[in-house]
């Protein structure tokens, strides 16, 4: 997917000016930045839910900026947010069950059967209210829902936010996996950066809505008035 | 709604972000504004005289006083919903203060003056036929006592706006948006159906009648009291004109477009609220006396939300909420129309009556396709009351120049 | 049997439970106040009018009609105008505009057909007393039991939709979280026409309802609608089920206040009837704004101590 001179926001609030990406397929990019850079907003330009203002998104050769999102969703690109990321109210099963939505109801079963695979600890709270799982949980679950849309391209938004450490880990593992043993294209926004940098493969630094690095992610990882400055990395 | 996962919230905020980046559309507005307003009030100018040569001056008057009683009206809505951002779904509550107080005291005073029934019984029908117009013969033999009738009922129904008025600023406080307009309409109705059913009040199902302090001038009272009425409605406009350009007027835009920043400002927004509602109530009672003393008696039923919180919502959105100038034309296209209606009822319409129908009630469609369209396609209606910026014009101006924006700002 | 108040108050409270929740609903989905709920009631009424009066039989065979008739006119409410405003993202207070001026249509129209009625058809349409044309069962009006039933039924096939289908999940989930689901895959166009569909529905059948207890007249729903949106209020307004408990229990307290009030005080209470709603309507505001629903979840989620929401284990 590319992303080319976007200028977008919500309403009249502009938020992101000018940026551009490039998301190599089958690889993970990951972009990060302070709070309030706009890494959300960019997401969320992605899938319809921001206003644009102009510039392209071009995802397999077609524009897709501005579209409602539930046809995002539909081209294949699964956006699991930050927060709102699972339906409340809804049971696990209902929320993997909407998650494949698009899906015919023999696939359903199968690709939940793949996501408690991958998340066996979800087995146990199939018709458990999703609000009631911790936060780990509840991640686990969001990112399950986004493997039942079969993504090509999966945005995952500030996954290991809230989360303890040791889950943290085991989330990004499970990201690094998903392109390691799906192929799946990952857009990665994290603010916690060095965990997502060191699985990440390129990477872009978001700052009040202007991109200030792109490239490797281990360099920039390894940059130390960048790291140091954005990213709250002390000496790699 | 449900939860939108924080991303919701955005969308609410728009509104007080909303003066971020270059806003383009603000000066487009103004052309528009300009030209609508000069264009349509000279259209109407001439739609009046053409109706006065074909059907005659007394029904150019009806439309007069029919309009100066709404323009008061629909001008004390404005200024709660227009320009303090309050969703006065109760706007009849107001009119019927007015209405129902110079209906029940005015009449009374003299009375109890003159040794007539005052008390419970001068609203009862049987003694209220009487003893109303023998008030009426007394206001007439006397100028000095008509004028003071009027003032003294006017100045009555402005106490008893200003009173309603605090009143709804209550649950103005804790209440927002629709849940505030609908708590308001309710209380509306419910003074309504009071005053249909407590007959001491006003009369209850058969209405009181009311003193004419216009008798005195008996040969042309009908022009001298659409003269008055609209002398009245000019001097309201030229008040809330005068007031929502004053600094008290800024205060207000700021609490209606964000109440959080004015707060920070150090505004007491509880208060502004107060007494935006206490004026805009205390101008509607002078609407509901002004009309009651024209009609000449006070029907509780009659005072439904239809025609005193509805219609003036119509006018307003058709002229243009939060436009002064706007809400006039916007009364009075409205009202020219609904005459219009109502007089050729028969020969636009007349194959309804073919089937029996009555071709009146094409004025609810009316009302209803305006409110419809203006909502669809000019949801600000047609006069769009002026973006306002906090600095002025040729300030900002001065710095868009300065930034490169060139004439697109101010 | 059942003393006449309490018959008539429970057809009452039936219809006003549906229309409530259909406010409800339309206001959970659509974020819309629909005001035309009113005319849409009355519309309900005048369709088992017209097919009682003009063939004969019960006025319950011709509910599904009224309910059609009601989803019909919602779902044209939808089409013409609430579908370009949500995509505009217009306020609450535009959307309920909108369906003012919609309600006045409506109403021009009853208007007309009342007229038509009365001298095409030499009918009285306008003070229209369905209750003559009820059926007697167990020594009480067949309104007071068909009609609580029928509410019954029709609420449960409601929920059923909502819980076990695939499309009434779907609407669950776009109600609590409709950027969720739009990134889900689910298009979001057909749960706003389905709630109207179903509003307009529960609209026409409520107010069809509500005139078996009162005099059905051309204002039948614009005098209601207060009742109405007290009853939403008092559910809570993020509850469909809160809707409908909330508007029965107002329509009961009011047959029932009115009547007991009446035996203390006197009958002329009865004209003010409208303070009875008001009031349950202004204290849910005051004390408790979450209304029936909220005040239920917090009472279950004290007792069975869930765990809260975004706290880590």
């Amino acid at each position: 997917m590319s992303i080319r001179n976007l200028s977008a926001g919500y309403g009249r609030l502009q938020v992101l000016f000018d940026v551009s990406l490039e998301v190599p397929a089958k690889g993970i990019t990951v972009v990060v930045g302070p709070n309030g850079a706009g890494k959300t907003t960019l997401l969320n330009s992605i899938m319809g839910n921001a206003t644009v203002f102009s510039g392209d998104v071009v995802f397999e050769g077609v524009k897709i900026q501005g579209i409602l999102p539930y046809k995002a969703a539909r081209m294949g690109i699964s956006y699991v947010p930050q927060m709102g990321n699972v339906f409340s109210d809804l049971t696990v099963m209902e929320n993997l069950h909407m998650a494949g939505y698009m899906l015919s109801s023999g696939e359903v079963k199968d690709k939940a059967a793949q996501v408690i695979g991958m998340f066996p600890v979800l087995k146990n709270f199939m018709h458990r209210k999703a609000g009631t799982l911790s936060g780990g949980e509840r991640r686990m679950l969001a990112i399950g829902m986004g493997l039942m849309r079969k993504p090509k391209l999966m945005l995952l938004d500030e996954l290991s936010t809230d989360l303890a450490p040791i889950i943290a880990k085991r989330v990004i593992t499970e990201v690094a996996r998903l392109r390691d043993e799906l192929g799946i294209t990952i857009l990665l926004v994290e603010q916690m950066a060095k965990r997502a940098l060191e699985i990440g493969d390129t990477a872009y630094l978001l700052v009040s809505g202007d991109i200030r690095f792109e490239g490797k992610a281990t360099e920039l990882l390894r940059d130390p008035e960048l790291s140091k400055l954005y990213l709250g990395i002390k000496e790699a | 709604m449900g939860h939108d996962g924080g991303q919701g919230h955005w969308i609410e905020k728009e509104r007080c972000g909303g003066m971020n980046g270059a806003d383009k559309s603000v000066s487009r507005t103004q052309d528009v504004w300009m030209k609508n307003e000069v264009v349509i009030g000279l259209v109407m100018v001439a739609v009046l005289t053409v109706i006065m040569l074909t059907l005659g001056l007394p029904l150019v008057l009806t439309i007069l006083i029919d309009a100066a009683v709404f323009t008061i009206v629909t001008l004390s809505l404005n200024l709660e919903v227009g320009h303090t951002g309050i969703s006065q779904f109760g706007r009849v509550l107001a009119v019927i203060a007015g209405a129902f107080v110079v209906g029940a005291v005015p009449g009374r005073v003299l009375a109890f003056l003159n040794g007539l029934p005052y008390g419970v019984s001068y609203a009862d029908d049987a003694v209220n036929y009487k003893v109303v117009p023998a008030i009426s013969d007394l206001l007439a033999s006397s100028l000095p006592l008509s004028v003071g009738f009027l003032l003294f009922s006017f100045v009555l129904a402005a106490v008893a706006g200003a009173v309603v008025g605090w009143l709804t600023s209550r649950p103005a406080i804790r209440l927002k948006e629709a849940y505030l307009g609908i708590s308001l309409l309710a209380f509306g109705d419910f003074f309504m159906w009071v005053g249909h059913n407590w007959e001491p009040l006003v009369g209850g199902t058969t209405a009181v009648f009311v003193p004419d302090p216009f008798r005195v001038v008996w040969g042309s009272r009908f022009q001298v009291i659409v003269i008055v009425a609209v002398i009245m409605a000019f001097l309201v406009y030229l008040y809330l004109e005068k007031l929502t350009r004053s600094p008290f007027g800024r205060t207000l835009h700021m609490v209606r477009d964000c109440d959080v920043a004015a707060a920070v400002c150090g505004k007491d927004i509880v208060s502004i609220r107060t007494q935006s509602l206490m004026i805009g109530s205390a101008l509607a009672a002078v609407g509901g006396a002004l009309y009651v003393i024209y009609a000449g008696t006070c029907t509780a039923i009659g005072f439904t939300r239809l025609t005193w919180t509805f219609w003036p919502w119509a006018y307003m959105m058709l002229g243009g909420i939060g436009s002064n100038r706007g809400v006039v034309l916007g009364v009075l296209m409205l009202t020219v129309a609904r005459t219009l209606i109502i007089t050729y009822r028969s020969t636009l319409f007349g194959f309804l009556l073919a089937w029996g129908i009555d071709p009146m009630w094409l004025e609810y469609t009316l009302m209803g396709l305006v409110i419809m369209l203006v909502v669809l396609f000019m949801p600000h209606g047609l006069v769009p009351a002026k973006v306002e910026s906090i600095l002025p014009a040729g300030r900002v101006r001065k710095a868009a120049q300065e930034q490169g924006f060139g004439a697109t700002v101010g | 049997m059942m003393p006449a108040w309490l018959a008539s108050g429970l057809a009452y409270a039936s219809g006003l439970s549906l229309t409530a929740g259909g406010i409800t609903l339309l206001y959970i989905t659509t974020r819309t106040f629909n005001f035309a709920h009113a005319s849409m009631a009355t519309w309900g009424f005048y369709v088992v009018y017209t097919g009682t009066v003009l063939y004969g039989g019960t006025p319950y065979r011709w509910l599904p009609l009224s309910f059609l008739l009601g989803a019909l006119l919602g779902v044209i409410c939808y089409l013409v105008l609430n579908r370009h405003l949500l995509a505009r993202k217009a306020n609450t207070i535009t959307l309920m505009m909108s369906t003012l001026g919609y309600d006045l249509v409506l109403l021009a129209f009853i208007q007309m057909y009342c007229d038509y009625l009365t001298y095409s058809l030499k009918l009285f349409p306008r003070r229209v007393t369905m209750s003559v044309y009820d059926i007697e069962l167990f020594g009480t009006s067949g309104a007071s039991i068909i009609l609580p039933l029928t509410a019954v039924a029709v609420l449960s096939l409601l929920h059923l939709f909502i819980t076990r289908t695939k499309f009434g999940t779907a609407m669950r989930a776009t109600i609590e979280n409709s950027l969720l689901a739009g990134a889900s895959g689910i298009n979001s166009d057909w749960v706003y026409l389905a709630s109207w569909v179903i509003g307009g529905g529960m609209a026409a059948l409520g107010g069809a309802f509500m005139a078996m207890a009162m005099t059905g007249t051309p204002v039948l729903g614009m005098t209601t609608i207060p009742f109405m949106f007290a009853g939403a209020i008092l559910g809570g307004l993020h509850s469909l089920y809160g809707g409908i408990l909330g508007g029965f229990v107002v329509g009961l307290a009011e047959y029932a206040g009115v009547y007991f009030l009446a035996a203390e005080v006197g009958s002329w209470v009865l004209g003010y009837r409208m303070a009875i709603p008001l009031l349950i309507m202004a204290v849910t505001l005051m004390v408790f704004p979450q209304g029936l629903a909220g005040a239920w979840a917090t009472m279950v989620g004290k007792v069975t101590g869930l765990r809260k929401r975004g706290v880590e284990a």
